[in-house]
């Protein structure tokens, strides 16, 4: 460490910034105190979740059935969108002060493991406060790392193709299992050549794709604490992008880019795109067309390389209540009334007591059942590959990267080094 | 300035031989004094020079936020000046530098040539050119600047009919950085006010003797106008570029929190800010920021240095 003298001045300087931090935090929230017990025995849990307006609508409506069932627990709601979430989170964090509940995902589990953020909810679920069972499709393993469980799933769901019906009737191409990559690029052809659209929003610049080909070929795209894959494979996967951006099967970028925050698919200047299969939902509510699913092209017209992902609950490793903590996330993925009020907006649903109790009635939502129970059928779901810390860094300079391979701004060689050279830095964060 | 010469100076002699009751009343006027100074005081040395010197120690450390910062010297510095990504912070910041804070001045000095003339509804004029420095800083307009310079939108439209067709400034890496550059000029308000204040204070009889030797309005404004004003124009040159250096607002919102396409508007703080709070690398951060400040001390030096050579102070003419 140093003399006495180095920690002295560091002690002065972390008390600078410490109560720097904390003026700014007690300017911020209004408050600097403790409020999250009171005489009476009252317990208020802070619940900090990202989405859009109708999750919020329907996520503050279970607070309010959890309030009446446990009257002696309130829950302080937390909400923004999804950048502004981790940005928030990670100064909660650091500052010892993060949510005592909150909506998390793969790609942050170890991160904030590493940095002794996360409960291990196993403790409580041997305590009898909450229960892991009943778990649909071995969803519950997405929250186990190194034998804790860190996150409960609320929702399943996997990667898919969501394409715009009417382009693809007007075209005539039809989406099938097991079609191939080269089929897959045939039919876009056919929709530039048919609906006059591009086909696909930008495919190359999404990391989650690019691990499921390179699932289908026998590697993945982290491995236990690095990349699965060479320079050279994603050099290649970026020059096939930027060829198919030149020749119109792909959006034009500069395009995507100015719709945004709406999606190119839904703003109408691709037929398909390759994201969560629950997305589909969102694109109904923002597009004019009629959107559906369609299955991931595969290499050899078996294996998709799929695996359910999922939005799940964790819990602050400090949190004064943990009792309660595990309460409530055990009322949030197991009670049929909260299944009903939140559908398939995380997913589909991931306890079988949720899941029955929500029967879709909409096209949308029905079509999010059909493909997830078709995909499931078709025996294609494998195992959910690591995610090491630093993999949302990763994921933030994939798509900065290949933004900048498709706009024409970077060789696609070179932006193939710079990822390596970025993930190792974010490896060693 | 006069204030100071008039202000009586007490002889030493006398103050040793004030009496007791007279050194307590002072005391307690000056502890009076420190006392309404304290929220400044306190505010300050808590929530700006604490942490610029903990920022400044962050600066030779590794910080993540979590595990405590470990010393690594000058690392973060070496870093950074091979990372491409910051190389190309600083290429974006000084075009954007370069092109923004002459164009904003020019057209400052314009508007405020032109209604510096008395005429009708002159106080109306002057509101509604400030008007937009008003509401430049917020977020809102970063917004309606996206929407103006998108693909298809008025600029667009616009620009069509002379044939002109880029498909929209903001997801173009070549073009976004000027849309932000024309936010930057559609702030002129600031500049324009202080041009304004300059412009009034030129004797009119200057004019008036250079009228009757028979020099033009550009004569006039070359040889008379733009010498007198040399000192507003150099606070304002000052001024504005340290200002441009450290755009931010305007390029984390036009390019919907990511500083692109492309890298394209990925001015120097907003990497900064990705840096700390996307990436927790809260040593490299602080060691940007330094390096930002170390810069624009000596732009300022550089600038103060340049004035000597065309700053007119009238004192100095005399």
């Amino acid at each position: 460490m140093g003399t006495s003298r180095n920690v002295e001045r560091r002690t002065i300087l972390k008390v600078a910034g410490a109560s720097a931090a904390t003026l700014g935090l007690a300017a911020t929230t209004g408050c600097g105190g403790d409020d999250s017990g009171s005489g009476d025995g009252t317990v208020t849990l802070r619940y900090a979740w990202w989405g859009g307006e109708p999750r919020t609508i329907a996520i503050k409506k279970t607070i309010a059935l959890f309030e009446k069932k446990y009257p002696k627990i309130k829950i302080k709601p937390e909400f923004t969108d999804y950048e502004a979430f981790w940005e928030k989170f990670q100064t909660q964090a650091s500052g010892g002060n993060p949510p005592d509940v909150f909506q998390n995902a793969v790609g942050f589990l170890r991160k904030y493991d590493k940095r002794g953020v996360l409960l291990d909810l196993k403790t409580q679920a041997d305590a009898g406060n909450l229960s892991l069972e009943n778990f649909r499709n071995g969803v519950l393993a997405n929250g186990q790392v190194d034998g804790k469980q860190i996150g409960i799933p609320v929702g399943a769901n996997t990667m898919a193709l969501v394409i715009d019906l009417k382009a693809f009737k007007k075209a005539g191409v039809e989406a099938k299992m097991g079609w191939t990559w080269d089929e897959y690029f045939d039919a876009l052809q056919t929709i530039q050549d048919k609906a006059k659209i591009a086909g696909d929003t930008g495919y190359c610049s999404i990391m989650y794709l690019y691990d499921l080909y390179l699932r289908q070929n026998g590697k993945a795209f982290f491995t236990d604490s690095d990349l699965g894959f060479t320079e050279d494979d994603l050099t290649q996967w970026w020059e096939d992008g930027y060829k198919r951006v030149r020749s119109g099967l792909i959006a034009d970028p500069k395009k995507v880019e100015q719709v945004k925050p709406l999606s190119a698919l839904s703003a109408g200047l691709a037929a398909s795109e390759f994201t969560w299969d629950n997305f589909s939902i969102r694109y109904e509510g923002e597009g004019e067309s009629d959107y559906g699913l369609a299955p991931i092209p595969t290499t050899d017209g078996k294996q998709t390389g799929q695996y359910l992902g999922s939005l799940m609950l964790s819990a602050f490793s400090g949190t004064k209540h943990p009792k309660e903590v595990a309460q409530f996330i055990d009322f949030m993925v197991h009670d049929p009334e909260v299944g009903k009020i939140m559908g398939y907006d995380r997913g589909i649903l991931a306890t079988t007591e949720q899941y029955e109790a929500f029967t879709p009635t909409d096209d949308n939502n029905k079509g999010v059942k059909a493909y997830e129970e078709e995909v499931a059928a078709a025996g294609v779901l494998g195992k959910i590959t690591p995610h090491p810390s630093g993999a949302d860094i990763i994921e933030a300079a994939f798509l900065r990267l290949g933004g900048e391979v498709t706009q024409g701004k970077t060789k696609p060689a070179d932006a193939a080094k710079a990822l390596f050279s970025e993930a190792k830095a974010a490896f060693a964060g | 300035m006069t204030l100071v010469k008039e202000a009586p100076v007490r002889p030493a002699k006398k103050r040793s031989t004030a009496p007791a009751a007279g050194r307590r009343g002072r005391r307690r006027e000056n502890l009076a004094g420190y006392l309404f100074m304290s929220p400044w005081l306190a505010g300050f040395l808590l929530l700006t020079a604490g942490p610029m010197i903990a920022s400044l120690y962050y600066a030779f450390t590794s910080y993540n936020l979590f595990t405590p910062p470990k010393w690594v010297g000058l690392d973060n510095f070496t870093t950074m000046f091979q990372d491409p990504r910051w190389q190309k912070s600083v290429e974006v910041t000084l075009k954007y530098v370069v092109v923004a804070t002459p164009l904003k001045l020019l057209l400052a000095l314009g508007v405020a040539l032109l209604l510096a003339q008395s005429r009708r509804g002159q106080g109306l004029y002057r509101a509604a050119f400030y008007m937009p420095s008003l509401i430049g800083a917020s977020v809102s307009v970063g917004f309606v600047w996206r929407a103006l310079f998108s693909d298809d939108a008025i600029v667009d439209r616009g620009q069509k009919i002379f044939g002109l067709d880029v498909g929209g400034w903001i997801g173009n890496p070549d073009y976004v950085l000027y849309a932000l550059v024309a936010l930057s000029i559609w702030q002129f308000g600031a500049p324009m006010v202080i041009f304004l204040a300059g412009l009034k204070q030129v004797p009119r009889e200057l004019y008036e003797a250079a009228e009757v030797d028979g020099a033009g309005p550009f004569r006039r404004f070359w040889n008379i106008t733009l010498p007198m004003i040399s000192p507003v124009l150099f606070f304002n040159v000052l001024l504005e570029s340290i200002h441009a250096f450290q755009v931010f607002g305007s390029a984390y919102v036009v390019s919907d929190t990511r500083c692109g396409p492309a890298d394209a508007t990925l001015v120097y703080t907003c990497y900064l800010y990705q840096k700390g709070f996307k990436e927790a690398q809260m040593g490299f951060a602080s060691a940007m920021a330094w390096t930002l400040v170390v810069a624009v001390a000596l732009v300022t030096a550089v600038l103060f240095w340049s004035q000597k050579k065309w700053v007119h102070y009238e004192e100095a003419a005399k």
